[in-house]
């Protein structure tokens, strides 16, 4: 059995309660890092660790946070990407509800490393009770010292700040996170320069995921070599795996990086419904390609995903049972990158529109020969020359539903409805 | 507090005014329901930034409503993951129960029903969120109960009785 | 410098250049619809993208910064695929309504998809509509949303470069929709940038809609009548008659930019105002004749006052042919120094002459707002001179230009600003000489020594009162500068003040140029031709080229070419002409092309000296208030129906071309002092526009040289030789009292500049009603709100109008815009008083007249 780390307490009676994290060790990565390491020596130590993001791409933590300038006469910030928008991933929102101090923590020793006295956690504004949680934890850790000024006797100042999302998915994307944090509308910024350089309000900023933020501490406590070890080495660490759709046991998991996704499924999630098959099965979120059966044996972590044409992303894996029409899917998919398409770049907003005009035709049973390479044209279209990865996400998944399951495509257009129906 | 104080409150957390924009509507909407011309116009004028800037956001986002909505925001999640758990029953059962479309608001305003994007809880899908709160592994008897308690929150009366009770003005 | 291979060929390019301009630069063609030169790159339409050898993705060109051996490729299958694919993606909800889109013909989107787009498209689902009927956002901007792209032009244009933060976008995804605050644009700008810079026919012209296709269009390249920026723009005339303007994206000072009266403004040409026959006057009332008839009149009506004084007053606005051929009229046939070029204030020569010679820099303003520190003294750039806002907004955002504000009235650009200072009216020269005394105090050792004696001998201990901080933080900033430009408002030359500011900006360019600073000034006019009326000569004191009537010298070259004497004493300015008229000592009273009965600040005083003329002769377009009292009115060409030049601020040469004829019976300016001057048995030569043209570039040091075809569509700089500074200093007047009385002022607003503006239908329309603006403290005092409506009362007569409050107003201003003719602000003036005293009431109470709060007078 692997025992949990990150979710520790979140099946605990009050494990939002300072006391309750305190019980537990909490808070002594802060004291830890605040006596006895530089920050540079901090951010060494994540880089040792190989700890890589948790919000989607994957890119190693400790990497990002030493391209901020050392010596620089304007104030460093930390963003915390709490606006899981991802369909499928609610990592997050258990961890701020039921364990806020954790990310606290994580924030405070991560602010520590960059070099920031403010951090803004991006929060999207559904999430009322984990706001109220962490707002609460926010104020018994500003009473207790953990947070504010001088912080346990050193010379670190940090204060933590919520900034509620109001429904946008594309606040997920960073650099739309801060135009958003500025008071603009969330639509994605050019890079370079990046964040790391020239930021919120122009500043050096670091914009992690709570995920990531909370593995932080651990590391500090238990060490680099520690967290090395569980999983694959270039991509290690505990990992919350978010698991939905048509399982018996849906939930939250911890499980190490790189985990099959079949044992993960099977195994752990319980397997379909009683006298299902599973089809397919979506391993993180939805702008990651899905993958038929054949394929759940691959390892569950950044690089095996890729190999195998899909991405970890934010490890919210839905499963799809043989019941269920993949066209339907994919519409629904599409539809959603529609919707929340920021409209700022042409292929995503147009191309999408597109998209989705056909796929409902198709889905209606109105479909015509000739609009599968209709689609796949616009997914050339839109792949790779969207301005983020929103609308690489939505072309790619297409492109592996077409792949994949082109016969319930071929069927739907050929039998002018939906077999499944 | 009022909603000046509020938002001024609100706003000394950023080094921007412009920041303050989403909390400060936010908090408007809290207070009035729903951000219209005037409101906007208000919370422009207390954080000085331009008024422009207070519409733009309060279109682009999804949770400011520029028009008016009832009194308790049914907001289905249809995203995948509840898709898979058949959210889409739901939906035709609570068009069916209220009498509306999705996107509607019952003449007596108590219900606004919408389709929603993934709120985050798939482990309890299919999901709905009402005003702050969500409600998870929902199925008709559930949603069934659930109109029932918010009838009786605004002191309206319940499913059972409420087609008897419907008076032609409503 | 870095070397790029685009397409096989190989350039070398500076840091920080795109690789779009570098493509560009070797003539190779990338299609753009987002890119727009003056902005940040949004990189948002994706037309520009580009293969980069060693990188998987293609690359937005106009956002990619070139590296050291980067090699680009744009010219590949891959390339036109994408390419023809973004089009595709537009059109699919494009409606394809081009035979009613006015854009039809010139339309970005239509001429990218003959050139890149696909043949044909496979879209069949029906096309999105996202609004039926087109939206009315303002007067003269209307709205088709479903044509709209997503470039952003118009809002980043709104935004970055004319700072008005009207126009936004709403919604998100497929609804993104481009409009203003709730859906209106009723309170912008209305400059049309938006409109301008629109690449499809989503934003377009309300007063043009439907009226042409731009292939029926005759276009005539000239420059803006409104304003002293000499905004570069096109006509479009269809069979004479004006149609619209467009502004030209390479094209002169303001490139693709207008304000609202040049992009709207121009329709005046075709004003119900137009004086159509010659007129004189007969029992009293003036009757239309031939032009034989008024000649006959005019000859015996001249005669009678041949032994008395003339006077001549010409507009700042006609070109400077017409301007130079007015005074030597008057100089030669009338024989009179008495002339003048502004119906509003006369420049005190003796003071303006050195300062010119010593500071003022005739060179592109985009050059002298490059210095480290650009100082706007007086006015408000941002109504009086628009485009020239854009521009110093520009340097402040983008080229880290230190804006520093000094006026009593406050502008949008104070937002940029570094430094703002507000002066009480009436208060320039006190605040300049604070920051004089400031940077004095500041940079002492700095100063030669003789230099520093001088300046405490006569500027002496500083009176810093009128200034507070502000000033001091002026100075700190401008002692830091490497380089300071001095942008002067002519609201400071209206003043009875104007001397003693303009003597200390002398002072302050001085200690300047000793702290080795390099130092520009330019005046911000707010009349087209100023800077060329001036130069022409068009002055009581000065010859053209700015050379001193007393200069010997310069009158004799100028009398040999001419072939006549010219009067070697300086003659009366327009207000000094006023008074001989009172005195019944000015025989023939010559106006061309200005109204000051409307503009003078004394309407009582100029109706009774208008009054008291022998003979009033009036020559213009429009029948102006001035016409109405004239013995004789003869109708002149109107813009757009004489070619000409002009200098604008920046001291540019411009062709103004005609593109029709005159109407009526009008008759060319320079057609019309022929026949005055055949009048009196003379003959002005040259008489063609082109020979005076040459003329001028003969005689007039700053344009010699200068060639008709050599002015090009940027039109050249006139040159003129500084002269070192006087190393006089100048002590500052003493300080008016200060009292608590409200101080009326006046000046341009963003709609009005005037005479010309006034009669275009178009700015009436979206021009805000007049109004009187005032402090918030003034107004909690007298007990007024946003809103009311005021009662404005003078010694001299009163106005109503409502209220405006502005926050930024310091006390005891009051701010009434002028050239609304209904409104008649000048009654309320009297001469030789600015500011002027008033108070202010609700219009329900009586009001109880404190006549002592009215002994605050202007030294
Ligand atoms: C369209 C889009 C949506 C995203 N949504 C999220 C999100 O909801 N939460 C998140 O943490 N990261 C999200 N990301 C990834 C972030 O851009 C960013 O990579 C991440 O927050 C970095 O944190 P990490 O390095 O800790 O993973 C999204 C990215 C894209 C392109
Ligand atoms: S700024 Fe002046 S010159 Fe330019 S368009 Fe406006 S009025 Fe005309
Ligand atoms: S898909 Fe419905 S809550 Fe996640």
């Amino acid at each position: 059995m692997f025992e949990p780390i990150l979710l520790k307490n979140v099946d605990v009676q009050d494990g939002h309660l300072l006391s309750t994290y305190e019980a537990g060790g909490g808070y002594q990565a802060l004291a830890k890092v605040l006596r006895g390491y530089t920050p540079d020596e901090v951010i060494d130590l994540v880089k040792q660790s190989n700890l890589r993001g948790r919000g989607g791409a994957g890119f190693p933590t400790g990497m990002k946070w030493s391209f901020v300038p050392k010596r620089v006469d304007k104030p460093k910030y930390l963003c915390c990407n709490a606006d899981e928008g991802e369909p499928g991933t609610f990592k997050d929102r258990i961890i701020m509800e039921r364990d806020p101090h954790q990310l606290i923590e994580g924030l405070a020793v991560s602010a520590y490393a960059i070099g920031a006295e403010i951090a803004y956690v991006y929060i999207r504004g559904e999430y009322v009770t984990a706001i109220r949680r962490l707002e609460q934890a926010i104020a018994e850790a500003s009473a207790k010292g953990y947070l504010g000024a001088r912080i346990l006797g050193s010379d670190f100042n940090f204060a933590v700040h919520i900034h509620c999302g109001a429904g946008a998915y594309i606040c997920g994307e960073e650099t739309a996170m801060l135009e958003s944090l500025e008071g603009k509308r969330a639509q994605p910024r050019l890079k370079p320069p990046f964040p790391a350089v020239a930021g919120l309000y122009a500043s050096p900023t670091v914009i992690n995921n709570v995920e990531t933020l909370v593995c932080v501490p651990h590391i500090v406590v238990r060490g680099a070599d520690w967290f090395r070890g569980i999983g694959p080495d270039r991509s290690p660490g505990p990992k919350l795996y978010c698991l939905s759709g048509q399982v018996r046991k849906p939930g939250l998991y911890e499980l190490p990086m790189g985990i099959p996704l079949r044992e993960l499924v099977e195994e752990h999630a319980g397997g379909p419904p009683p006298g299902r098959k599973i089809k397919a099965v979506i391993p993180g979120g939805v702008s990651a390609p899905v993958i038929p059966e054949r394929g759940l044996d691959v390892g569950m972590d950044f690089d095996s995903l890729a190999a195998a044409g899909s991405m970890l992303g934010s490890a919210g894996v839905i499963v799809i049972d043989d019941a269920t029409c993949m066209v339907k899917v994919a519409t629904r998919i599409i539809e959603f990158f529609h919707h929340e398409s920021c409209g700022k770049c042409t292929p995503c907003r147009e191309g999408l529109n597109w998209v989705v005009k056909v796929l409902r035709r198709i889905e209606a049973g109105e479909g015509a020969p000739g609009d599968l390479e209709q689609l796949e044209k616009l997914c050339k279209g839109i792949f790779g020359n969207t301005f983020c990865a929103l609308g690489d996400g939505a072309a790619m998944g297409l492109r592996a539903a077409l792949a994949h399951f082109r016969d319930e495509f071929v069927a739907h257009i050929e039998e002018r409805r939906c077999p499944f129906h | 507090m009022t909603m000046r104080e509020k938002i001024e409150e609100a706003a000394a957390r950023y080094p921007d005014q412009r920041s303050a924009i989403m909390p400060a509507l936010l908090i408007a909407q809290r207070q009035h329901g729903h951000l219209p011309g005037p409101v906007l116009e208000e919370v422009a004028d207390i954080l000085g930034v331009e008024r422009i800037w207070v519409y733009e956001l309060a279109t682009f986002y999804t949770l400011f409503h520029t028009e008016p909505v009832g009194m308790f925001h049914l907001q289905l999640c249809d995203n995948v993951s509840c898709m898979l758990r058949r959210s889409e029953d739901l939906l035709r059962h609570l068009e069916h129960v209220l009498g509306i479309r999705k996107g509607e608001t019952t003449p007596d305003r108590l219900f606004t029903l919408s389709t929603v994007e993934c709120l985050g809880a798939c482990e309890m899908a299919p999901v709905m969120q009402v005003g702050d709160d969500y409600h998870g592994d929902l199925d008709i008897a559930r949603i069934d109960a659930l109109l029932d308690r918010l009838r009786t929150e605004a002191g309206r009366p319940t499913g059972a009785d409420h087609a008897a009770a419907a008076s032609p003005g409503e | 410098m870095l070397k790029v291979t685009i397409d096989e060929q190989t350039l070398e390019v500076e840091a920080g250049s795109t690789v779009l301009q570098a493509a560009r630069r070797l003539g190779i063609d990338i299609p753009t619809f987002c890119y727009l030169k003056r902005l940040p790159p949004l990189a948002s339409c994706r037309m520009c993208l580009v293969e980069i050898e060693g990188l998987r993705r293609l690359q937005p060109s106009c956002a990619t910064a070139v590296t050291d051996g980067m090699v680009v490729r744009t010219n590949t299958t891959l390339i036109d695929e994408t390419r023809s694919s973004m089009l595709d993606m537009l059109l699919a909800n494009h409606p394809l309504d081009c035979p009613i889109c006015d854009k039809g013909g010139e339309c970005e989107l239509q001429d990218m998809v003959m050139a890149y787009g696909p043949r044909r498209s496979e879209f069949r689902d029906p096309k999105r509509v996202f609004h039926s009927r087109d939206i009315r956002l303002s007067p003269v901007i209307i709205m088709n949303v479903n044509r709209c792209i997503q470039c952003q032009r118009c809002v980043r244009m709104c935004e970055e470069v004319v700072g008005a933060v009207a126009l936004g976008t709403v919604e998100k995804g497929m609804d993104t929709a481009v409009t203003g605050f709730e859906g209106s644009l009723a309170s912008c700008d209305q400059c049309g940038n938006c409109v301008e810079v629109c690449p499809v026919g989503a934003l377009m012209s309300f007063p043009y809609r439907y009226k042409a296709r731009p292939w029926d269009l005759a276009e005539t390249d000239t420059v803006c009548p409104h304003c002293g920026t000499g905004c570069q723009l096109t006509v479009g005339a269809r069979k004479g008659e004006f149609m619209r303007v467009r502004s030209k994206q390479e094209h002169g000072v303001n490139r693709e930019t207008l304000c609202v009266r040049g992009r709207f403004g121009l329709d005046f040409i075709e004003s119900r105002d137009r004086i159509k026959r010659p007129m004189i006057r007969r029992d009293g009332a003036l009757v239309p004749v031939s032009w034989d008839e008024a000649g006959d009149y005019l000859r015996r009506r001249l005669s009678a006052v041949e032994n008395k004084a003339a006077g001549g007053l010409a507009s700042a606005r006609l070109p400077n042919e017409v301007l130079y051929q007015f005074q030597k009229l008057m100089r030669t046939v009338f024989r009179t120094s008495n002339i003048d070029c502004s119906s509003r204030w006369s420049a005190p020569f003796d003071t303006l002459g050195p300062l010119m010679a010593a500071f003022h820099s005739r060179a592109p303003l985009d050059d002298v707002i490059g210095n480290d520190c650009v100082l706007v003294v007086g006015g408000n750039v941002t109504e009086e001179n628009p485009v020239t806002e854009y521009l110093l907004r520009d340097a402040a955002r983008r080229r880290q230009a230190g804006l520093l504000m000094l006026s009593a009235r406050p502008s949008r650009l104070d937002a940029d600003a570094r430094v703002v200072v507000r002066v009480p009216p009436g208060g320039e020269a006190a605040s300049i000489a604070s920051v004089v005394a400031g940077l004095v105090a500041a940079a002492g050792q700095a100063l030669p020594g003789d230099a520093l004696a001088t300046i405490a001998s006569t500027i002496g201990r500083p009176t810093a009162e009128t200034g507070g901080e502000g000033p001091g933080r002026l100075a700190t900033a401008l002692k830091e500068g490497r380089s300071a430009t001095v942008l002067v408002s002519v609201d400071l030359l209206r003043s009875p003040e104007a001397r003693a500011t303009l003597q200390q900006l002398n002072n302050l360019l001085q200690i300047l140029r000793l702290l080795g600073k390099g130092t520009a000034m330019q005046f911000l006019f707010d009349r087209a031709n100023q800077m060329g009326a001036w130069d022409m000569g068009v002055l009581p004191a000065a010859l053209p080229g700015l050379q001193a009537v007393t200069d010997d010298a310069a009158r004799a070259t100028l009398a040999r070419n001419w072939g006549a004497e010219i009067p070697s004493e300086p003659g009366a300015d327009l207000d000094a002409m006023l008074e001989l008229c009172i005195d019944g000592r000015m025989g023939a009273l010559y106006i061309a092309g200005t109204d000051p009965l409307i503009a003078y600040p004394d309407r009582d005083f100029v109706t009774r000296a208008l009054g008291a003329t022998d003979l009033l002769i009036v020559q213009d377009t429009f029948l102006t208030d001035t016409a109405g009292l004239a013995d004789v009115v003869l109708p002149a060409a109107g813009y757009g129906e004489e070619s000409g030049t002009v200098t604008n601020n920046e001291g540019r040469t411009q062709k103004v071309r005609k593109f029709r004829e005159p109407a009526f019976e009008a008759r060319g300016n320079l057609a019309i002092f022929d026949f005055v001057a055949a009048l009196r048995n003379r003959a002005l030569q040259p008489s063609t526009q082109d020979e005076i043209f040459d003329e001028i570039a003969r005689l007039v040091p700053a344009y010699r040289g200068l060639t008709q075809d050599g002015l090009g569509a940027h039109g050249t700089f006139t040159t003129a030789v500084p002269t070192p500074p006087t190393g006089e200093f100048f002590a500052l007047p003493p300080a008016p009292t200060a009292t608590d009385a409200l101080m009326l002022i006046t000046g341009n607003g963003l709609f009005h500049n005037g005479y010309l503006s006034e009669r275009s239908d178009i700015l009436n329309t979206v021009a805000n009603d007049p109004y009187v603006a005032m402090s918030a403290p003034d107004a909690a005092r007298l007990c007024l709100s946003d809103g009311d409506q005021v009662v404005v009362r003078s010694a001299g007569g009163k106005l109503t109008a409502q209220l405006k409050i502005d926050r930024q107003f310091p006390k005891g201003l009051v701010f009434v815009p002028e050239n609304y003719r209904a409104l008649r602000l000048n009654s309320l003036m009297r001469r030789g008083e600015y500011p002027c005293p008033v108070e202010v009431q609700g219009v329900h109470r009586t009001l109880e007249v404190d006549r002592t709060s009215r002994i605050w007078r202007g030294v």
